[in-house]
This record gives structure tokens, sequence and C-alpha cells, in this order.
């Protein structure tokens, strides 16, 4: 049997497009019937009820998601920037600190939240030790209706302990790969700390940040088991909704509208941080 | 480059690449029809095992009485489908202490099938359309089996006579009652309740005593409840009053069939009338001296447990932790009374026989089993639901069980009891639920103004039952 060129390479991307039709075209189609079509017929009812019905709390979730994904990610960008370029340098007990760093990154979101939870919980750590250091007399309520600006700081906690560690393995991992030379160079010139971090450091680090930016910003907008497990539907986020449309009222097609609507936000912050972050410097010199 | 490529792969591995799809193929194959076919084999499985039987059953058999047909020549497989006791633990109870003895007894063997609703309500009407009824034993709660009564899929049970030696409140008698048959026998209650800590009792409001609370005197009403809890707080600075309001607590049965029957006389039908904004404007009230932590609990017994709450309300096998943890430091109380009476859910639960089962004598031999007061207690201290019959609370020892048997009992026979039953939905149950869970949200949490807030959610409570085409629920009709 003899092949030809043309055959070859069609056999050769065959898999990558088998792959990819069965995992993302055939969900992705059905997603889009299960939340636009009624019995058939095209329908916006699953629009409608989103926007409209007052069981739905889609506005709430969606400013919810937005406000924690724009809390807690320059958060913990910033403060994986810090510790990576900490540990950039090595010193004793740099290894100790590093593994405590990365500790959260083996725990699964609801592990997370519970921790953090009967650390918060009127009954929890916190209280007690304050209350036995005799800082307070009445424990602090932190979780309840009456306390979302409470609740939500306690998510924001949690989620920047949880998810800085990845930032931090990705942002490292980068730093790692930086040229020395360039850094002594400028060292040889004169160049102040702060110039190395703004001249050179992070311009070489823009590959890294993208990465890790596009990552934990998809994984931003499906926060679901630290918020569930913390504040239940008194914060609802649109991950959140989904499920709870899905398995308490059994609204399908509101359930995947939600996961239509987490979609295609992560897929335009992607495209946004694919043309803002691209690393100029690097693709001219390769 | 190209040209490269095309030297670089050789026949052998065009081939490699062949085999590799097309195992992924068949992979693909195989998992796609997976579910297909295991969706089926329970539904095929018991037909086998039943057809045999179901030939040599002599339909003609005259219905003498269960005690004659005592030996049982073939042997029997009873089919017994129920939408309760359907989580792993409670079936492995089922299975491995509740049906053997009867199997010992009888030598009719059960296969016990834990079904949801859905599925035994599509499996029940495709059997009945077929003529061809697999199912022997029913056993569902009474939204569900008056849905199937309705239908006239259901035995009349009452060519079998009566149980002997066990009596049913008078409550389950009527309402296994349906449709001009008995359609079903009382198998198991469940209810929820007011869960006191006996430290509240100090600081019980003037004029109500202990005894009102406990045997549910006309003085032990919501503004004795509002007074008690303000009482407390005022005294202790603590908000010991709690409910389950969290995202998996069952606070909206609070609302719907404690609140709304008291209050309003009704749980849907009077859903934005001037008695229902009042009741919410009672609930804001007592709202204030209710532990701001309730949105947070899905169960009551931790909240109990910890001294969070001294006053709790939920589900008996909810907070039945606390109570047999700290069996004397806590009373199980009748729900307060409204201005339209004592409003409060009753869960019923019973066995029902389809027409044309395979097996009517068997079947109900099985039904005079599973009512029998010590069975009932069996079931009562493996899986904490009530018995439906009189002689059973008799039969239980003191301590914690007993705690909660006589709170519920007392409950049950307050004379201005008004029973709520929860509406049947299907699908439609959750919709219904979250209706409640809005409004208090929005005019207790949110301060929203009921008379705004209700007629909306009205139409929506309207159109659930108007969609699912099921009848208001009682105390409505």
């Amino acid at each position: 049997m003899r092949l030809t060129p043309k055959h070859k390479a069609f056999l050769l991307i065959a898999p990558a497009f088998i792959y990819m039709g069965f995992f993302i075209a055939y969900p992705l189609s059905e997603a889009i019937y299960l939340s636009f079509f009624e019995e058939g017929a095209l329908s916006l009812a699953n629009i409608r009820y989103l926007v409209g019905s007052p069981l739905s709390k889609f506005t709430e979730a969606f400013r919810y998601t937005l406000t924690i994904t724009a809390i807690v990610i320059p958060i913990e960008t910033a403060l994986a920037l810090l510790i990576a370029l900490f540990l950039y340098n090595s010193f004793k007990g740099r290894d100790l600190i590093l593994y405590m760093v990365i500790i959260p990154l083996t725990i699964s979101d609801v592990a997370a939240g519970l921790i953090w939870y009967s650390i918060l919980t009127s009954n929890g750590f916190m209280n007690n030790l304050l209350i036995s250091l005799g800082l307070i007399d009445q424990p602090i309520q932190v979780f309840g209706s009456e306390f979302k600006v409470r609740m939500l700081l306690a998510i924001v906690v949690t989620e920047v302990w949880r998810s800085m560690a990845i930032v931090f393995v990705i942002l490292f991992a980068g730093l790692q790969l930086l040229s020395r030379d360039l850094i002594e160079a400028a060292e040889v010139f004169g160049a102040s700390w702060m110039q190395k971090l703004t001249k050179i450091i992070l311009p070489m680090l823009k590959p890294s940040l993208q990465s890790a930016l596009i990552i934990r910003t998809l994984f931003a907008f499906q926060i679901f088991g630290v918020v569930w497990i913390l504040a239940g539907r008194n914060i609802p986020v649109l991950a959140g909704e989904a499920y709870y449309e899905l398995t308490e009222l059994r609204h399908e097609g509101v359930a995947a509208l939600y996961a239509l609507i987490i979609a295609a936000i992560s897929l335009s912050f992607g495209f946004i941080y694919i043309r803002t972050l691209r690393a100029r410097h690097l693709e001219v010199t390769l | 480059m190209a040209g490269r490529l095309n030297r670089a792969i050789t026949t052998t591995q065009a081939a490699v690449v062949i085999i590799i799809i097309i195992l992924a193929i068949v992979a693909v194959a195989i998992t796609t029809r997976g579910p297909g076919e295991e969706t089926t084999t329970p539904e095929e499985t018991p037909s086998p095992a039943v057809q045999t039987p179901e030939k040599t059953t002599p339909k003609t058999t005259p219905t003498t009485s269960p005690e004659e047909t005592t030996p049982v020549k073939k042997e029997v497989t009873l089919i017994f489908a129920s939408t309760q006791m359907v989580p792993v633990e409670e079936q492995a109870f089922v299975k491995n202490k509740l049906l053997p003895p009867f199997t010992q007894e009888t030598g009719i063997k059960v296969e016990f099938i834990g079904i949801s609703y859905e599925d035994l309500s599509t499996r029940l009407e495709s059997e009945m359309k077929a003529g061809k009824v697999t199912i022997d034993v029913i056993g569902d709660l009474h939204g569900g089996l008056d849905y199937f009564a309705s239908n006239g899929w259901l035995m009349d049970l009452s060519k079998f006579g009566s149980l002997p030696d066990r009596t049913f409140p008078k409550i389950l008698e009527d309402y296994s009652n349906l449709y001009g048959i008995k359609a079903y026998v009382p198998w198991m209650t469940a209810t929820y309740v007011f869960v006191v800590n006996k430290e509240a009792f100090n600081y019980l409001p003037e004029g109500l005593t202990m005894d009102d609370v406990i045997s549910g005197s006309s003085k032990w009403t919501y503004q004795a409840l509002l007074d008690w809890a303000k009482n407390l707080y005022e005294q202790t600075g603590k908000k010991a009053l709690g409910f389950p309001a969290g995202p998996k607590g069952l606070f909206h049965r609070f609302l719907h069939g404690y609140l709304y029957p008291s209050f309003t006389g009704a749980q849907v039908k009077n859903f934005d009338s001037q008695a229902a904004i009042d009741m919410w404007n009672y609930l804001k009230e007592l709202w204030n001296y209710v532990n701001p932590a309730s949105t947070t609990y899905d169960a009551m017994a931790d909240p109990l447990l910890r001294g969070d709450v001294l006053i709790a309300w939920d589900h008996t096998a909810r907070i039945k932790d606390a109570i047999t943890t700290k069996p004397e430091d806590f009373v199980v109380v009748p729900t307060p009374a409204g201005p339209k009476g004592r409003g409060y859910i009753l869960v019923i639960a019973g066995l029902a026989i389809p027409k044309n089962a395979p097996h009517p004598e068997e079947a109900w031999k099985l039904i005079e089993y599973l009512t029998r007061p010590e069975t009932q207690v069996m079931v009562l201290q493996n899986v904490g639901f009530f018995p439906s019959v009189n002689e059973a609370s008799g039969k239980v020892a003191t301590g914690p069980l007993k705690v909660m048997v006589d709170g519920v009992s007392k409950q049950l026979n307050t004379p201005d009891s008004l029973v709520a039953l929860i509406p049947s939905l299907g699908a439609k149950g959750g919709e219904f639920s979250s209706i409640y869970r809005t409004a208090f949200e929005k005019i207790v949490l949110e301060g929203q103004n009921p008379a705004e807030v209700l007629p909306v959610l009205a139409a929506d409570l309207n159109r659930i039952f108007e969609e699912v085409n099921a009848p208001l629920p009682p105390p409505d009709k």
C-alpha cells in the first residue's frame, strides 16, 4: 500500500482532530443546543430566565465573580512575584520556604475552603485565639448573610492562599530560565535594583507572567468549591449558580448557558492577555 | 521542509498511526455505548425472575386471607421498588437487616430496588401501558402514591382486610384512602420539630411555662416564640434561635409547611395575601433574634451541640445526633401555633401494590411484616424514620429515641394541628422550594417590601403547579 504525502499529512493530524472533536466540539455543540433550543426550536427562554426571573441570581453572580477575580489575581500575582524574586537568591532555609509556599497546591479547593471555614467560624481557631489573648469578648462572626463583606474577604484570603502557589511555580520556573549574563552585564554598567527589575527581569518574565495570568484567570472564572463552602449562595458566583440551577432547580438549559458565559469570558480574557503581554524582545531575537 | 517530512514518514509509521486511530475509535465507541447498556439492565433483569411465576400464579385464586396461603410451593421473588431508603447505608440496612427475617419466616425472597420518583413513575407508567407489571410492592411518599392512584395504577387494598395487632393514627388512615380505594398502607413518617436546650427554659417570657411548650398548649404560639427569643437575647446577649437556612438546609420547609399554614391557613393558595404579608413582617422581626450564622447552617445538630443556639427547628433526622449525644440536655417540642392553627409538615411514606402485580398475596405479607410495631421500631433505630402505627411507640426503650418519639407524637396529637404535605412536583420540587427561599432572602435578608416581592413570585409558583398539573397540597385543597 502506498500512501501519498497528502494522505500521510491527514493521517498525522487525524488523532488531534478526533480528540478535539470529541472533547471540545461535541460538548460545546451540546451546550449551545441546551442553552438556545427548547424541544427542537430556537428559544430565548433561558436568557429571559437568566436576566428576568426573581429566582435567578445572574447579575449578582456576574458581579461577584468579576469582583473576586479582580481582587484575587493582582494580589496573588504580586505576592507570587515578590516571593519568587526573594527565593531567586540562594540562602539558608530557602528550600524549606519553597516547600511551604507550594503546599497549598496539593490541596483541593473544597478542602481549602473547609480549612479556612474551621479557622474563621465563630468557634474556630481565630476566634478562640483572639478570645484567649483577651483581645475580644464575643467571637467575630464571619459567615452569614449579614456579613457579605467579611465573607468576601474570607473567600479572597482562601483563594489567594490556595492559588498563589501555582502562579509562584510558573514565575519561579520562569526566573530560573533568565540569562544571568544579562543581569550581570547590567550590574557591570551600574544598574540599580529597580532598573534591573523593570528593564530586564520583568520584560523577560513576560511569557511566564502571561501563562500564569491566563491559567489563573481561566480558573478564577470557574471559582466554585471555596465559595460554596464558605458562603453558599450568599455570595453567588457563575459556576456555583450553574451547579445550583442544574442540581436543585433542574434547569439544564440555564446551567449550560452559565457554562457558555464562563467559557466566553475566559476566552476573551485569554485573547486580551495574549495580545497585550506578547514578549516583543524575544520575538525579535528568535 | 515538506519533502524532508515525507521522507521521514515510512509506511510502517503510517500503519502505526492508523492502528492508534482505530483503537481510539473503538475506545470511543465502547465508552459511548456503555451508559446506555447500564440504564437498560436494571429495567430488564427483574423481568426474567418474575416471568416464570407470573404464568404459574393462578390469577383466579380466590382472595383468601393471607394466613391461608403460607406454604409457598414455588420460590417467589418479590420486586419491592422504593423511593425511600435509597442512600447506600440505608439500602444496606434494608438488604442486610430488614428483609432477611421476612425471607426466613415466609420463604419469600425480596429484591429491593432503590429508585428515584421520576424513574419509578416512568417505569410504572410503561408497565401499565404494556400490560405487564413486574413491581410487586411500591414504597413511596404520599404525593407520589396520590398520583399513581389518580391514574388507577394501584390495587384497592381493602380486599385484604385489616392488619392484626396494630392501629394507624386517624390522620394517616384518612390520607391513605384516595379516589375511593384504600390506596396504600402507611409505612413510615417523618417530620420537622423544634428542639430546645433545657437551659433556654430559664429565660421563658412572662406567661409562658415550660409545660405549655412541651405539651403544645394554646399559649405556645409564634408570638410566644418571638418573646422568648427576645428575652433570651436581652438577658444573655445571645441570638439563641437557629434555623437551617444554609445552602443545603431545609429552611424552605419551615416557610411553606409551618409558617404559611399557621398564618394563612394554606401553603400555596394565600401566598401573597394580607395574612402572608403579616407573616413575613413577623419573620422580619423574629430574625432580629435569630443567630446570624443561620444562613450557613445546613443541619442543626452541630449548632445545638456547640451551644451556638438553644432553640432550633429542623428535620428529625438532622437533629437526631444532638439528642443521641446529649439526651438529657435537649427536649423535642411541638411547633408553635399561629393565627390559623398549628401548621406542620408530615412526611408520609406508604406501601402500595400496583394493579395486576404478579404476586399480590405475597406482597401483602411483606406489607404486613413491614408495618409490625417491632419492625417499625427497628426502622426508627436504624434509619430514623418514625413509625406509622400507634403500638410502636410503646416498644421504644427510654433514651434519646424516646425523647424524639414523645415530641413527635405530641405534635401529632395537638388539637389545633394543621397538617401540611409536601407537594409532589417531581423535577419542579427544587423550583418550588427556591421560590420560598427567594422570598425569604428578598424580604427578610434584603429588607424588600413583601407586598412588592410576593405577587411576582406568586405568578411563578402558580406556573409550576400548572406545568406539572399537580393538585395543591393539603391543607390548601
